[in-house]
């Protein structure tokens, strides 16, 4: 959360605001979630535009670990989802092959798949969402926007989340895409950060444990996790996606997200 | 012998290129389960090397990739071919290349009807998806009406075509070294070309226009060496038209052409569907289908394909296409299984295999894999790639 909003909400009329708000909500626990949802997405905005590295890691039930590597770019985009593009490093064999997504509040994401080797961009069904990214325990879905507007929410309650107080809500994507059919997400109370996310499969059953670790401040108002760890309880394995040499503001306009940029990667 | 040669070369290679360089290097063998019509051998090997730099600086990109490939039976399969050698410049809306590249057009999956800004290499592979660098300078615009490519094409590149000692080719010789041209400027004619392409949420189009030396030849009889035909490469006029449209998870698409210059006017067109079910019988494949049917105003009757594309999700990125060729008219089938998995950080390994079935001989239809029939094959391929 925001440092800003962090003084803002210290101040004794915000909190009657926030006191009201919540009453005059009848304390219905939808809205509660969706309050708390909506806090918690105010950590992803203000970073204008952003570049980083990320590292992959896949680890079997053995312990073996392999790594992949990605270049990862960010632009914000006002009144809509974002814009980002990832760029493969590693494994050698797919160095170079990117993916441009245009990410929106409602409708499904536009995304964009390019083959260095042909030259060929490719337009990439976004509902196929629920597939495993390079072979992770990520889905697509896990690594896309997870904009407020595409769950629908209810207040659990509140519990211990490692040495925090957490706010637990439920949400159901409204997507009929999503290869999950509800999560429980941990939110913790001082800073609105998401710290821990189960994920039930189509099944209703509990499939994946997500943690997010390490978290930075930049700008006094974007949160970055540095390490978000994916276990999957049915297969064993897991998955850990460090980010690296995060930088915000660095000068990223349309052009670096357009159709030609895409192209551009090798 | 082999193996120390490849080793040697490979490690000159990574010694005397500087770090930034990285690149490929693969041993292909195809094995063919049949004698071939002419006497051609069985067992064909070849070696590709590919390095490549890249170099990103602010807003210029300089990119170059040469190809070498050394065939072990047929000497018009060995190729030195600069796949990549241009600056590219970056303004704000507007890019400009200058130099060799390779472009693609297209949305279909299994023939590439619109695509022609490059010339084939037929001889690497049977799919068609191999490329010769082309020399051009290219504007590029993009606007919120879309994207503008505008080509200026220097010079033509011959296609490529296997030799006497090679399979996988017509029954009578192409005579690669007596191409013949319409244009009096012969293979250094300045060519054009233009793309509009645009997106409207679920809706991908294309046009284009192409004028120049046709990259798909017509054949004639030599005069020059006897039982040979001549490459013809004429000045065609090409108008191209891409669509695809995304339902969910399908993805409609149709490529279609119309040219002149080759004799009559004619149409092509490629159009069908791809389809994907992800997490088929609750496991972490998916699985995708391709249907597309074929027209052309030039032969009787196209082919349709149906093709599947298992992936697995593994961390080997194992992967298993499979394309069922079928020409209704001429009873004829070809059918395709390609495995591709990766080995550790280094290596990819493919195993492709290849049929070709005459259901009905005495139908006395013309027939389209005639040349081919005794040239079912497996291939291996092994690549390795150099350089972080």
């Amino acid at each position: 959360m925001s440092r800003s909003n962090y003084i803002f909400f210290k101040r004794p009329i915000a909190l009657f605001i926030l006191a009201m708000t919540l009453i005059l909500s009848g304390g219905i626990s939808a809205n509660k979630g969706l309050e708390i949802a909506k806090l918690s997405d105010k950590n992803n905005d203000g970073y204008g535009d952003s570049s980083s590295s990320m590292t992959m890691q896949l680890i079997n039930r053995k312990g073996d670990v392999v790594e992949r590597k990605l270049a990862f770019k960010r632009l914000e985009v006002p009144e809509d989802g974002d814009k980002s593009i990832a760029v493969f490093e590693s494994p050698r064999d797919v160095k170079g092959v990117a993916i441009l997504s245009y990410a929106h509040k409602v409708e499904s994401d536009d995304q964009w798949l390019y083959l260095p080797a042909l030259k060929r961009v490719k337009r990439i069904a976004s509902k196929n969402k629920s597939g495993p990214f390079l072979g992770s325990e990520f889905s697509f879905e896990d690594f896309s926007f997870q904009e407020v507007e595409k769950y629908e929410y209810t207040f659990i309650g509140e519990e211990v989340c490692k040495d925090l107080m957490c706010f637990v809500i439920e949400r159901r994507p409204l997507d009929p895409y999503s290869g999950y059919t509800k999560q429980l997400v941990w939110i913790d109370k001082e800073n609105y950060l998401v710290q821990k996310i189960y994920h039930y499969d189509r099944k209703s059953f509990h499939l994946k444990t997500q943690t997010f670790e390490d978290y930075r401040l930049y700008k006094d108002s974007y949160w970055q996790p540095h390490m978000v760890k994916m276990i999957n309880h049915q297969n064993g394995k897991s998955s850990i996606l460090m980010f690296e040499d995060v930088k915000l503001n660095t000068g990223f306009t349309d052009k670096d997200f357009s159709q030609n940029s895409l192209r551009r990667s090798r | 012998m082999t193996v120390w040669r490849i080793l040697t070369i490979t490690a000159f290679f990574s010694t005397v290129l500087p770090s930034e360089v990285i690149g490929e290097y693969s041993i292909d063998n195809r094995y063919f389960f049949n004698e071939a019509t002419q006497g051609q051998d069985k067992s064909h090997t070849s070696f590709t090397l590919s390095p490549e730099l890249f170099i990103e600086e602010g807003e210029r990109i300089i990119h170059i990739k040469p190809k070498f490939r050394k065939d072990n039976k047929d000497s018009k399969r060995n190729l030195f071919d600069i796949q990549e050698l241009y600056l590219l410049e970056i303004f704000e809306d507007k890019e400009i290349k200058f130099g060799i590249s390779k472009e693609f057009w297209g949305v279909t999956e299994t023939t590439h009807r619109v695509d022609i800004i490059n010339q084939t290499d037929t001889s690497e592979s049977f799919d068609g998806e191999d490329k010769l660098g082309q020399p051009m300078i290219k504007f590029s615009y993009e606007r919120d009406w879309g994207l503008l490519d505008i080509y200026t094409l220097i010079g033509f590149r011959e296609r490529t075509f296997a030799g006497q000692d090679g399979r996988l080719r017509f029954v009578v010789i192409t005579d690669t070294d007596n191409p013949l041209y319409i244009s009096s400027a012969k293979n250094k004619r300045v060519d054009f070309a233009i793309r509009w392409s645009n997106y409207y949420d679920n809706f991908e189009v294309a046009l284009s226009h192409f004028s120049g030396t046709t990259r798909e030849p017509r054949y004639i009889a030599s005069e020059k060496k006897l039982n040979k035909l001549s490459p013809l490469y004429e000045v065609i006029d090409q108008s191209g038209l891409e669509m695809q449209y995304f339902f969910g998870s399908l993805a409609l698409k149709g490529e279609f052409i119309s040219r002149s210059g080759q004799g009559d006017r004619f149409t092509a067109a490629t159009y069908g569907f791809e389809y994907t079910q992800v997490g088929i019988l609750d496991t972490r494949l998916d699985l995708g289908w391709i249907i597309e049917a074929n027209h052309d105003d030039r032969l009787v009757s196209s082919p349709t394909v149906l093709g599947t594309r298992l992936t697995l999700n593994d961390i080997s990125d194992t992967q298993i296409l499979s394309g069922l060729t079928y020409n209704e008219r001429s009873e004829e089938i070809g059918f395709l299984l390609e495995a591709t998995r990766r080995l550790g950080n280094c290596c990819l390994v493919s195993i492709e295999g290849v049929y070709f079935d005459d259901i009905n001989e005495d139908n006395g239809e013309r027939k389209i894999f005639q040349s081919f029939k005794e040239d079912d094959f497996l291939r291996i391929e092994f690549i390795y790639y150099f350089g972080e």
